[in-house]
């Protein structure tokens, strides 16, 4: 129809409904050949489904999705994966494939049926782990590989499909600061020396607003915003789709926007006067936190919390509770003054409380400071999820909970349990001022 | 020297397992003729195959000019058409389990599921037992056996493939409605042989299976059906592998995965008919032989279902010849016999984490 080059994903009109629930809501836009777009929204806003529609996985009720100028649904599964590569959050391996034979499962829709893999594709598999940086583990496993370069082999089988458009869900969340930067900046590098076009679901603003050159906004299905980051990012914006009041700032060294929330609207009424108890201390990160924050604080406990990383949502929800915190920036590993800051607050604590918040290598430092308190005062840690699902750190982490629970760490079970320990430990109601409860026989 | 460093927590595997096996296959079918209940001397026995191996060419007839030219040629007959037939078919049928086990494990991404898992022995035990109360002291019988069994267990098979083709097929759902079926299978068989007493103790021989009444033509299918089957599922390795990683990426990187299940599972389901038509219900062999492979070998699916063949082979061979060694008893009594030591040693060769997923 035209003599331009085709589009490399066109979406139009698409609706896609998960029985009653519409998950896409008449979403429309297009990426050029060549663009690096992030998807953006908070949870739940449609970005996965999205993907998974333009991928094929799912049917439109309505609209429909084009890769290169033709419809998804009218590409055979082996057209497609020649067009267009996946990059999930993560893949559900149960055998320790070697590395090159994994990548080499890229190659699947170059082969015929009857031929075998050809030392060309073990050729160019090897030149794509040598891109990610693990050229030297070809021979090592799947599962012997850490997290971070698991996620660089599934890139690196995703560009063995020779793929002209890549999508990528969430590809760091199971990742720390430093592999998140260094995978979006493979993305990066690769899709320009290979000319791959990229779309990226990412939750995270900053990485986004870094890396991507347009941002497409959803919000309850519809696509709410849409342009380069400087433009799209307010703070306007944010407090409508996200609900997040924040200052939004410039990076100095690259000019990007870069933003600060500062508050998030949170309806606890702090009804009691700060009661004669020492404060109750509790040790969170990522939201675990957020609930007990609130639950502690409406029942008119002095209340800190650490150590936290801004952006986090427990930080948004202790500053807006008005909760004393160690803070660290956002991203970075717990550093030496955030730590001296944490160990003060934990000194103070009359209690302590262990939210069930994930561990991985930047916050494994609230555990580690945590022991020496532990045989002080009351602990409560709350058990569930159980800390083998949300440790990201080898086994260290459960290891320090191990310790911490032979150390007088008591187990609960979620916030009721918290309040009712609390209750029990300090033998007082704070609500009742001045009036203890009888003691626990 | 710990070869295993701390980020190869994976036992060694090697293909010389799978080339040691190849190369056992053929002697251990050699020899095995040797052993049976009647006493026939090994000399007799290897002029029996030489003369009928090369077509008469190089070994003359061994009953030509022979002192007892009667019990001669019944030796000829013992061992050409009962003893040559019984141990190919061991191979053939052990094969055919082994690698349906293979195909199946792979398909269904679960380490318990087994060529039976689809209803197919329910299935091919219904047909058995319909042909016990019904023909039972009719001439028809050793005929209508492997028909009416082959018939109930592909029957069964190919309601699974329905299951599977439909829009609501995904793998747990096929797991359970393959275990719902045979529950419902086993009840109309138990129905069945309440009316039938005599029924039920035939039954029995036919439920532990057995490859002593195996006839060259019966060898003969076995081995076409296998032959075009393996050579089908074997195409279909690289579609396993893909299978592994789930549904999504298998979608992802240009497989088909609704249209693999529909073929994998016709097939299997065609292999593991086969066996069940002239052996019974032999089980354990089809379970343990992806197993062995994807411990010793290697876990990608090209060595998998190839490997999970010989072994199979090798594995129901082996226990026929045990089986002649203390007394021609049902072959399925001697699989578990033989192979849950085995199986064990394997097992604990190495802990190992690879399969347990993690990371």
């Amino acid at each position: 129809m035209t003599g331009d080059e085709p589009l490399a994903l066109e979406v139009r009109d698409l609706v896609v409904r998960f029985g009653s629930r519409a998950a896409l809501v008449g979403v429309s836009f297009r990426v050029r050949a060549g663009e690096f777009v992030a998807l953006v929204g908070p949870n739940g806003s449609g970005k996965t489904t999205l993907l998974r529609t333009a991928l094929g996985f799912l049917q439109p009720s309505e609209g429909h999705a084009r890769i290169f100028g033709d419809r998804v649904e009218e590409l055979t599964p082996l057209e497609r994966a020649r067009r267009v590569a996946w990059v999930p959050q993560d893949e559900p391996m149960r055998d320790n494939v070697p590395l090159l034979d994994y990548v080499a499962y890229g190659r699947y829709a170059h082969r015929g049926m009857l031929e075998g893999e050809s030392v060309g594709d073990r050729r160019l598999a090897l030149r794509l782990l040598d891109e990610v940086g693990l050229g030297a583990r070809a021979a090592d496993g799947v599962l012997s590989v850490s997290g971070g370069e698991r996620q660089r082999a599934i890139l690196a089988r995703a560009l063995a499909q020779e793929p002209r458009l890549l999508l990528l869900d969430e590809p760091t969340t199971h990742l720390d600061i430093g592999h998140q930067l260094d995978l979006l900046g493979r993305v990066r590098a690769l899709s320009r020396s290979r000319g791959v076009t990229v779309v990226a679901a990412l939750h995270d603003l900053n990485l986004a607003a870094r890396f991507a050159g347009r941002l497409v906004v959803l919000s309850h299905g519809r696509r709410v915003a849409d342009g380069p980051p400087t433009e799209v990012l307010s703070e306007d914006l944010l407090a409508r789709v996200w609900g997040v009041s924040a200052d939004l700032e410039r990076d100095r060294r690259t000019g990007l926007p870069y933003l600060v929330p500062h508050q998030i609207t949170v309806t606890a009424p702090r009804t009691f006067p700060s009661p004669f108890v020492g404060p109750v201390h509790v040790v969170g990160g990522g939201g675990a936190a957020a609930p007990i924050l609130r639950g502690l604080s409406e029942q008119g406990y002095r209340v800190t919390a650490g150590a936290l990383h801004l952006l986090d949502s427990d930080a948004e929800v202790a500053e807006a509770l008005g909760i004393p915190s160690a803070i660290e920036s956002p991203f970075a590993p717990l550093g030496p003054e955030v730590r001296v800051q944490h160990r003060t607050l934990l000194a103070a604590a009359r209690a302590i409380v262990i939210a069930p918040f994930a561990v991985g290598p930047s916050n494994l430092a609230n555990l580690e400071d945590l022991l020496p308190y532990v045989s002080q005062v009351p602990t409560l840690l709350v058990r569930l999820p159980p800390i083998a699902e949300r440790d990201f750190t080898g086994g260290r982490a459960e290891a320090i909970v191990a310790e911490l629970r032979a150390a007088g760490a008591r187990n609960v079970d979620d916030l009721t349990g918290v309040l009712a320990a609390l209750r029990a430990e300090l033998a007082v109601s704070p609500s009742a001022a001045g009036v203890p409860p009888p003691a626990p026989a | 020297m710990d070869p295993r460093g701390p980020t190869d927590p994976a036992p060694r595997r090697s293909y010389r397992w799978l080339w040691l096996l190849v190369a056992g296959l053929p002697g251990l079918a050699f020899v095995s003729p040797l052993f049976g209940p009647t006493a026939i001397p090994a000399g007799v026995v290897l002029q029996v195959l030489g003369h009928e191996l090369t077509g008469g060419l190089l070994f003359p007839n061994p009953c030509a000019g022979a002192s007892l030219p009667d019990s001669c040629s019944t030796y000829f007959v013992i061992v050409w058409q009962i003893r040559v037939p019984a141990v190919l078919l061991a191979i053939g049928v052990g094969a055919a389990l082994g690698i349906s086990g293979g195909t199946l494990q792979g398909l269904f991404r679960n380490p318990l599921a087994d060529p039976f898992l689809l209803g197919i022995s329910s299935g091919g035990t219904l047909g058995a037992v319909i042909v016990f109360v019904f023909f039972i002291g009719s001439p028809q019988v050793t005929a209508a056996l492997p028909l009416f069994a082959f018939a109930g267990a592909l029957a069964t098979g190919l309601v699974m493939l329905a299951v599977a083709r439909s829009r609501v097929g995904s793998v747990e759902t096929l797991l359970l409605a393959g275990v719902g079926l045979s529950s419902l299978l086993s009840s109309i068989v138990a129905f069945l042989l309440i009316y039938n007493r005599q029924a039920s103790t035939q039954i029995t021989d036919w439920l532990l299976g057995s490859v002593a009444g195996g006839t060259w033509p019966e060898v003969g299918i076995t081995f076409l059906v296998l032959l075009a089957v393996s050579f089908l599922l074997l195409l279909h390795s690289r579609e396993l592998n893909l299978i592994q990683l789930g549904n999504d990426v298998a979608q992802s990187v240009g497989v088909d995965p609704s249209r693999v299940r529909v073929r994998l599972i016709l097939l299997a389901s065609l292999a593991t008919a086969t066996a069940v038509a002239f052996a019974g219900i032999i089980g354990f062999v089809g379970l343990v032989a992806p197993h062995v492979i994807r411990r010793l070998v290697a876990v990608d699916y090209r060595a998998v279902l190839a490997g999970s063949l010989v072994v199979g082979a090798v594995f129901l061979l082996a226990a026929w010849d045990i089986d002649l060694f203390f007394a021609e008893l049902p072959i399925g009594i001697f699989t578990a016999f033989v192979g849950v030591p085995f199986f064990l040693a394997i097992l604990f060769r190495r802990s190992e984490r690879s399969t347990m997923g993690g990371g």
